[in-house]
């Protein structure tokens, strides 16, 4: 068998493994095991071993044939991929290469009356907890009418809090996904989908500290998430990180 | 239908997609397709959703097979993880749970698949490894056998195998575990 296959791990690490590659772990649990996927090669050869162990039940699901249209489709993603890297000049410039631009921040200004207002009452939730470290937080605003609809919360604990201010409509073929960008980056980091009207919590663990200033936001993506790992659709919140104590 | 892996190289197959080879892809889609669509199909049970999912795991598959390591795994393997992952984080992150009623699971009975299954397994030349995950399901008790099937081709959680087999939920976490570490010592 494989060399690597997860010698070493705990029986209740491989156990893990088995039902995450099987599919029995919901949502959150799915996401602490792709994120500790990233750090640990030893629970990485565990999975890759249950894939191989359960691989031969995929032959259990009948083939269906797909339609006519789905190489199509594929290829032209394909080419909506290749275009923009040999002269990246012509395409629209990512919006990461534009963040700063004047216009969207004089926009983001004109809406911190309603942001500086979010910011107060989660300061005063935040004096009743026991004062950490270095927290930061980030209030996302829609680019258009700046209305705030998220807070992200980091603190010293290892995960980030997207918290939504209320209820958000998304299309039933599409889905939020979170990002963030710090500088120096070379582009966003996937964070992961929001479910609306939903908390969702990331493991910090696979991202280098929070830094001052950095960026947060949630774009408009298909249905299972950016086909290419970076943002695709357009911005629905935005935010910079301020540190608040 | 010709046996999955008898006459494919999967694995030059990625590394060609990683050279940018846009008709390796193509033949792997050839080659894995309706496959691949009927392993998402079994999981997300949406046909639009499914070839979503397939256009992505084709995507992935393409963006990602640099990545794509022999040493640690078959490429057919890591094809397939690439797939059911995204179909699983679909069926997982959405609300697919009021969805499953009794019609639909009754159509996918796990014992007459794994006879299904066998009909096959009789007709090809199954590798080691195939006899093997075959030869240890047989191991377990059929009710635990059929939640490892349940979960693993049919998507299902927990609470939809619990529902299924009307086995109280605790249980069918129970019976899960100890089916994992049983098959896990048998195929080691």
């Amino acid at each position: 068998m494989n060399p690597q296959n997860g010698a070493g791990l705990s029986a209740a690490d491989h156990e893990l493994a088995g039902e995450y590659v099987l599919g029995t772990l919901d949502a959150a649990q799915r996401q602490a095991v792709q994120a500790r996927l990233a750090e640990e090669p030893a629970l990485q050869a565990a999975v890759m071993a249950w894939e191989e162990r359960l691989l031969p039940l995929t032959d259990l699901a009948e083939p269906a044939t797909p339609s006519a249209q789905l190489w199509w489709r594929i290829e032209r993603s394909l080419n909506a991929l290749a275009a923009p890297a040999p002269r990246p000049a012509p395409a629209p410039a990512p919006w990461w290469r534009n963040w700063h631009s004047l216009s969207l921040w004089r926009g983001l200004a004109a809406g911190g009356f309603a942001t500086a207002a979010v910011l107060a009452s989660v300061l005063v939730m935040r004096e009743m907890a026991p004062p950490p470290a270095t927290r930061f937080m980030v209030v996302l605003v829609a680019p258009d009418d700046k209305a705030p609809g998220w807070v992200v919360q980091a603190g010293t604990s290892s995960r980030i809090e997207l918290i939504p201010l209320g209820s958000v409509e998304v299309p039933a073929d599409k889905a939020l996904q979170f990002w963030t960008k710090a500088d120096g980056w070379s582009g966003p980091v996937s964070l992961g989908l929001v479910t609306p009207g939903q908390r969702l919590e990331v493991p910090a663990g696979k991202l280098p500290a929070l830094q001052p200033n950095q960026l947060f936001e949630l774009t408009l993506e298909p249905r299972t998430g950016s086909p290419t790992g970076k943002p695709t659709g357009p911005i629905r919140y935005i935010g910079r990180a301020v540190q608040v104590m | 239908m010709s046996s999955p892996s008898a006459d494919f190289d999967y694995e030059a197959t990625l590394a060609a997609c990683a050279g940018g080879q846009r008709g390796a892809l193509h033949a792997l889609y050839e080659q894995e397709g309706p496959r691949l669509l009927g392993v998402v199909l079994r999981i997300v049970r949406d046909r639009a959703l499914a070839e979503d999912i397939v256009h992505d795991a084709c995507v992935n598959i393409w963006t990602r097979a640099a990545a794509f390591d022999p040493a640690r795994g078959s490429a057919r393997g890591w094809i397939y993880s690439v797939a059911r992952n995204l179909a699983l984080n679909a069926v997982r992150d959405g609300h697919r749970e009021v969805a499953v009623d009794e019609d639909t699971a009754a159509a996918l009975d796990a014992r007459a698949s794994l006879e299904a299954w066998h009909d096959m397994a009789d007709a090809f030349a199954w590798q080691a490894s195939a006899g093997r995950i075959a030869h240890c399901l047989e191991q377990l008790e059929p009710v635990r056998r059929n939640c490892v099937l349940h979960a693993y081709v049919d998507g299902f959680s927990h609470g939809e195998i619990a529902r299924r087999l009307d086995a109280p939920l605790g249980t069918v976490k129970a019976w899960i575990k100890r089916s994992l570490a049983a098959l896990r010592e048998c195929m080691t």
